[in-house]
């Protein structure tokens, strides 16, 4: 393997390296102002995500370049690679990056005087390489890894601030409970090796799972405590009840826009992780189920994990919506909002099936936005003295009516509202889900109802923006009372970064909510092809 | 055409100006010229179809549910049927906003009133030209939203804001049957298609498909499934047209302004449900339970509406009353498999409903009051108004030359065609052949009562003039119609369009053989009503039907509606009433006292909750792995037990 085409499908990656290494630079040299390195940080994951998107063969950019085809072999005619280029992959890599792109471009307006910019960049800027590996893994130990390479730098992301002991106890506990979930993945993968002889996914799926080599009889249960750790390692990452404690406090104790990048980004990453982890066995064994010899009188592995995937998953959207619902601090109710997105989403690959994926994937599109750009707003927000209870926004739908529509719009979009990106994606996974029959329909049905319940307190968020008053400032005693005007807010937006970052947030939430199709088709034909790739 | 919604939406911006009210009335004119366009083109050439469509978004197939894959489309569609609907509204909606101007000026809350007037103005074309079902049902709640707001715009009056919610229930009631059947039409329809189209949910629920009338009679289905749809859209087009039994809240709209009720209560919004059911039948067709039902309802309400309009004392009341009795002849021609018949009336009743009412406003406007027994004499000073009204009375009782009899005729003609294959039909043809001798009494004891006599009843009416020429012009231009609408029907052209809408449905055409036995004999009743009118009311006479008289209790019940409103109205209070109460109750005690008891729960493990959502880490932990025990557990036991069970996914 030459340089050039082992460097080719990786450039966006070498993109991210080269501004790690740039950010790094500009900080032995002393220049370490937050405008100068954060448009370092936009910038290289705005080109890596150009690279992206001409890879997946949108028009106007497949000029820029194109995957060298050996990179997209789904044959494996030379042997199972580290990598592999799946349209899936790519658009995830797209997502990610949109997602690093949107927290950086908002961090541009992080007050002047806050310190560590190249230490936050940097780090943001590697847990994004991490990520965009995990995307093209195709091995087990290469995919653990990748995640590796993402949860240290979070860690790191989430306690940057130092002085803050919030954050830092934040980090401490995430810490904790990461590496043990490191361990058990790790576990997993050893016991799955023990199974199967291999560690690559694809090769998995090639081989007969259940009754290859001598002993079959012996197979399930170590596949299956394999599979099992590995559920939970990664379970972990996703964010899925109960793996979810650690998320809320870090949620609420990391500076909010690591917060965004912590549910916009890190976390679909985890997801992804299950997608490529239990395609195979769920997808082998339903491919098989029909007339093959693989039909034995032994367990069947994809039913028994799907009925597993559909437990955590209805689990995960209940409590979270259940204690979402009793939450009075705003950046808790979004962090077990995002709890009970990770629930829908899971749906997808519990079905197992092309459309179902294509319903999670544009999910977790749709919640980079709509989640993601929240807790944007939430960091722009409290810059203006607003505090982190739901009451503190009182009136701020008529005192600020800009960033009042646009919060209204993303909540809206959670709420699975036509007309926004939420409704399509919720749409396109529920009929799926139905689609597949059998008991994925009540999966579809807890799903609804659990969207039904969400609006309660998303609706109780706008009633709060738009419909009560602010409290006046507590009046010095012995002043004439009369004075009920709520506390003026600060003057200023969100500064240019910010306001950037959620006004395209709005704009993609609006645009692919009235028009779909060309991200919708985008996504369907990636699922498909991600199905089909090495079967 | 999508820029002619554009066009009104850009109208409902503007409405802060001080001449807001001439701003809407250029955009309606804007409408109007361009909507008379498209009509015309689409009428010249009765073989074009301009159908400009965008996928919203669609599903890949898949094998059990949508074997050709789902799609939903954004589009419109004009071809003649819709054009001749665009010209209705277009035409009325123009004349009526002007009328406004002067009708309305002495209102508050103006900006408010263009400013809905102009959204229904769009969501009315939107309705007409969509091209699915989806988007149809789209515009359908938008224009019921719209007919909401403008029947409470006097929301300071009690009657208005409880008359505005009455049409938001009843018609809502028609909503969830409609969108019912769209459901089911859809999950019938979900496997099947014409030929070669890829089937019609993976065609986004067209209504066209080229030139070709879409999936009547060719497609298979199961035919209870369908009756059942039929039933529902039926349902959905009762509701919204004020048929029998969900007519109730038409005649309690006249509490809106007049205009409206001009234009959304008798010649658009409440057609739609007509257009809607015509629409149904040419394109997916009605199956013969379905029919024989349509046909019934459109008998019945014709003559219940219509006797109800013989004893009301408030001109407006009469004339809504003849507007669902109007639509009950609509009803029963398309229920008989004649759509374009019953739309050629629902066109020409547009005309003279409308001059009808603006000619009961421009009345009310200057005698400052909608009861028939005060006035009197107002033919002296009101020349133009008289003789509009007088105009349309004729249209309405179906007098030739006027538009009502060509529409009407037809109707009774095309049904009359149909007996001898449907003897079932006999009882509500005769309820509509006397509906006619009804009708044409009603509309002339209100002219008499209102215009002839020497003087007005009521001495205190102030004086009355004609109104001025913004008000004037509305009803000359509507008299001119309602006089020649129905000339329409020499048109080639057009009679070719009611053969067209005739045979799609699988029925020979017959409008053509109208039996002149039978115009003769309607115009004769039409004429007989008219006579009847005059004996009892004429020359400002009052025809008092003594107390002891055998048909008093007759009146009672007419003058009570059947006592079916104050029936709804037992039923909403105690019915709905303690459902209200349970579902209060529900939430008072249900779901806040879920909320309630979480918070109580928490509140009373208050050390627990500290502990397992407030940082000790190596609970965390202890989560992790009893986590871990339960996805074995799940994995090794259940799981397993549930696929042998089952037989998994």
């Amino acid at each position: 393997m030459d340089l050039t085409s082992f460097a080719g499908p990786f450039l966006p990656e070498i993109v991210l390296l080269a501004g790690v290494l740039l950010v790094y630079l500009l900080d032995v040299l002393k220049l370490r102002s937050n405008e100068l390195v954060g448009s370092i940080a936009v910038a290289a994951t705005g080109f890596a995500l150009l690279f992206v998107v001409a890879d997946l063969g949108f028009t106007p950019f497949a000029l820029l370049r194109t995957l060298p085809a050996s990179s997209v072999d789904p044959t494996f005619s030379g042997g199972y690679p580290l990598y592999a280029f799946t349209s899936l992959g790519l658009v995830f890599q797209a997502i990610f990056l949109l997602a690093t792109c949107l927290v950086s471009l908002a961090s541009l307006s992080r007050p002047r005087e806050e310190r560590g910019a190249p230490i936050f960049y940097g780090l943001l800027l590697l847990a994004t390489l991490g990520m965009l590996l995990v995307a093209v893994a195709a091995d087990l130990i290469f995919l653990l890894l990748a995640i590796e390479v993402t949860s240290l730098a979070t860690y790191l992301l989430v306690g940057y601030t130092r002085r803050d002991s919030r954050s830092l106890e934040a980090a401490m506990k995430m810490y904790i409970i990461g590496a043990l979930s490191t361990t058990l993945s790790f576990f997993g993968a050893s016991l799955l090796y023990g199974a199967y002889g291999t560690t690559n996914l694809y090769a998995i799926r090639a081989i007969g799972i259940l009754n290859t080599g001598a002993g079959a009889g012996s197979y399930p249960v170590l596949v299956l405590l394999g599979y099992g750790f590995l559920i939970v390692g990664l379970a972990f990452k996703a964010t899925l009840v109960p793996f979810h404690a650690w998320a809320v406090d870090v949620y609420d104790g990391a500076p909010t826009d690591v917060t965004a990048f912590l549910a916009g980004g890190s976390k679909k990453m985890g997801l992804f992780a299950f997608f490529l982890v239990l395609l195979a066995p769920i997808l082998f064994v339903r491919t098989v189920a029909s007339g093959s010899p693989f039909t034995t009188t032994q367990v069947a592995l994809g039913p028994v994990l799907q009925i597993t995937l559909a437990v955590l998953a209805v689990l995960t959207m209940t409590v979270g919506n259940v204690l979402a619902l009793l939450q009075k601090e705003m950046k808790r109710m979004l962090a077990y909002s995002s709890i009970s997105q990770a629930g829908y989403m899971l749906i997808g690959i519990t079905v197992g099936t092309a459309p179902a994926l294509a319903g999670a994937t544009l999910q977790i599109f749709a919640h980079v936005f709509m989640k993601g750009g929240a807790f944007l707003l939430v960091a722009g927000v409290s810059a203006w003295g607003i505090g982190p209870l739901i009451d503190d926004w009182k009136g701020l739908g008529t005192r600020r009516p800009l960033a009042g529509v646009a919060f209204a719009l993303m909540l809206l979009s959670m709420a699975g509202v036509p007309l926004t990106v939420g409704f399509v994606s919720k749409f396109v996974l529920f009929s799926a889900a139905v689609q597949a029959q059998g008991y994925f329909v009540w999966l579809a049905i807890a799903g609804l109802l659990n969207s039904a319940l969400s609006v309660f307190y998303y609706a109780r968020v706008l009633r709060v923006m738009f419909f009560e008053q602010a409290a006046p400032n507590p009046l010095p005693a012995g002043t004439v009372v009369g004075g009920s005007e709520p506390p003026i807010l600060p003057a200023g937006g969100f500064g240019y970064g910010r306001a950037a970052a959620i006004g395209l947030v709005v704009i993609v939430i609006v645009a692919v909510g009235v028009y779909p199709q060309m991200v919708l088709g985008a996504v369907q034909s990636a699922a498909q092809h991600f199905v089909n790739f090495g079967a | 055409m999508t820029a002619f919604v554009v066009v009104g939406l850009a109208g409902t911006r503007l409405k802060r100006l001080e001449w807001g009210g001439w701003v809407a009335v250029g955009f309606a004119g804007a409408a109007l010229i361009v909507g008379v366009l498209v009509a015309a083109g689409a009428m010249l050439d009765p073989g074009r179809y301009t159908n400009v469509q965008y996928t919203w978004f669609q599903l890949p197939p898949s094998p059990g549910t949508f074997p050709n894959g789902f799609e939903l489309v954004v589009g419109t569609l004009v071809d003649p049927i819709s054009a001749l609907m665009l010209l209705v509204v277009t035409v009325v909606g123009f004349l009526v906003m002007l009328y406004s101007i002067e009708y309305m000026h002495h209102d508050r809350g103006l900006p408010r009133y263009y400013a809905e007037l102009s959204l229904f103005l769009a969501a009315m074309t939107g309705l007409v030209i969509s091209n699915n079902l989806f988007e149809f049902f789209l515009f359908w709640e938008l224009v019921g939203l719209c007919s909401y707001f403008l029947i409470g715009f006097y929301y300071e009056k009690p009657s208005a804001s409880s008359a505005a919610k009455e049409a938001f229930l009843v018609t809502r009631v028609g909503d969830v049957m409609f969108l019912l059947g769209i459901f089911l039409y859809f999950y019938n329809y979900r496997f099947a298609g014409p030929a070669g189209s890829g089937g019609w949910a993976a065609n986004g629920f067209v209504f066209v498909n080229g030139s070709q009338p879409f999936l009547a009679g060719t497609m298979g289905g199961n035919s209870t499934l369908l009756t059942v749809a039929g039933i529902m859209i039926l349902g959905g087009a009762a509701g919204k047209s004020a048929q029998f039994p969900l007519h109730v809240w038409l005649p309690d709209a006249m509490e809106g302004p007049t205009t409206v009720s001009a234009l959304i209560h008798a010649a658009t919004m409440v057609a739609a449900g007509v257009y809607l059911l015509a629409v149904t039948s040419l394109f997916l067709g009605f199956t013969a339970t379905d029919q024989l039902l349509i046909v019934a309802i459109g008998g019945i309400t014709t003559f219940f509406a219509a006797t109800m309009a013989v004893v009301h004392p408030d001109i407006k009341r009469v004339i809504a009353y003849s507007t669902i009795s109007q639509l009950g002849y609509m009803v029963l021609a398309v229920g008989a498999g004649f759509a374009m018949v019953g739309l050629f009336h629902l066109f020409t009743h547009a005309f003279f409903k409308a001059l009808l009412f603006l000619s009961a406003g421009a009345v009310i406007h200057a005698v400052g009051t909608q009861d028939l027994f005060k006035m009197g004499g107002l033919r002296k000073t009101m020349k133009i108004t008289a003789t509009a009204f007088a105009i349309g009375g004729l249209a309405l009782a179906g007098i030739p030359p006027f538009a009502g009899f060509w529409s009407k005729d037809d109707i009774l003609g095309s049904v009359y065609a149909q007996l001898g294959a449907h003897p079932a039909y006999w009882p509500f043809f005769i309820l509509a052949v006397a509906g006619v001798f009804l009708t044409a009494y009603y509309i002339f004891r209100a002219w008499f009562l209102a215009f002839s006599g020497d003087r007005p009843r009521d001495p205190t009416l102030p004086h009355a003039h004609d109104p001025t020429w913004r008000m004037t012009v509305p009803l000359v231009t509507l008299s001119a119609l309602a006089v020649g609408a129905g000339f329409l029907i020499f048109w080639p052209n057009f009679q070719g369009l009611l053969l067209n809408g005739a045979g799609v449905a699988g029925i020979p055409p017959t409008y053509g053989t109208t039996d002149l036995l039978l115009s003769a004999m309607s115009v004769l009743l039409g004429g007989a009503g008219i006579a009847l009118a005059w004996y009892l009311w004429g020359n400002g006479k009052v025809f008092v039907l003594p107390e002891s008289s055998a048909v008093q209790p007759v009146r009672k019940l007419l003058l009570n509606r059947y006592y079916m409103k104050a029936g709804y109205d037992w039923i909403g209070a105690k019915g709905v009433y303690s459902i209200a109460r349970a579902a209060d109750f529900f939430d008072q005690f249900v779901i806040d006292g879920t909320v309630h008891g979480f918070e109580r729960m928490f509140a009373a493990f208050s050390d627990r909750l500290r502990r397992i959502q407030s940082g000790v880490v190596s609970d965390y932990a202890a989560y992790v792995v009893g986590g871990l025990i339960a996805v074995f557990v799940l994995l090794l036991f259940v799981a397993p037990y549930l696929v042998a069970k089952v037989g998994g996914g």
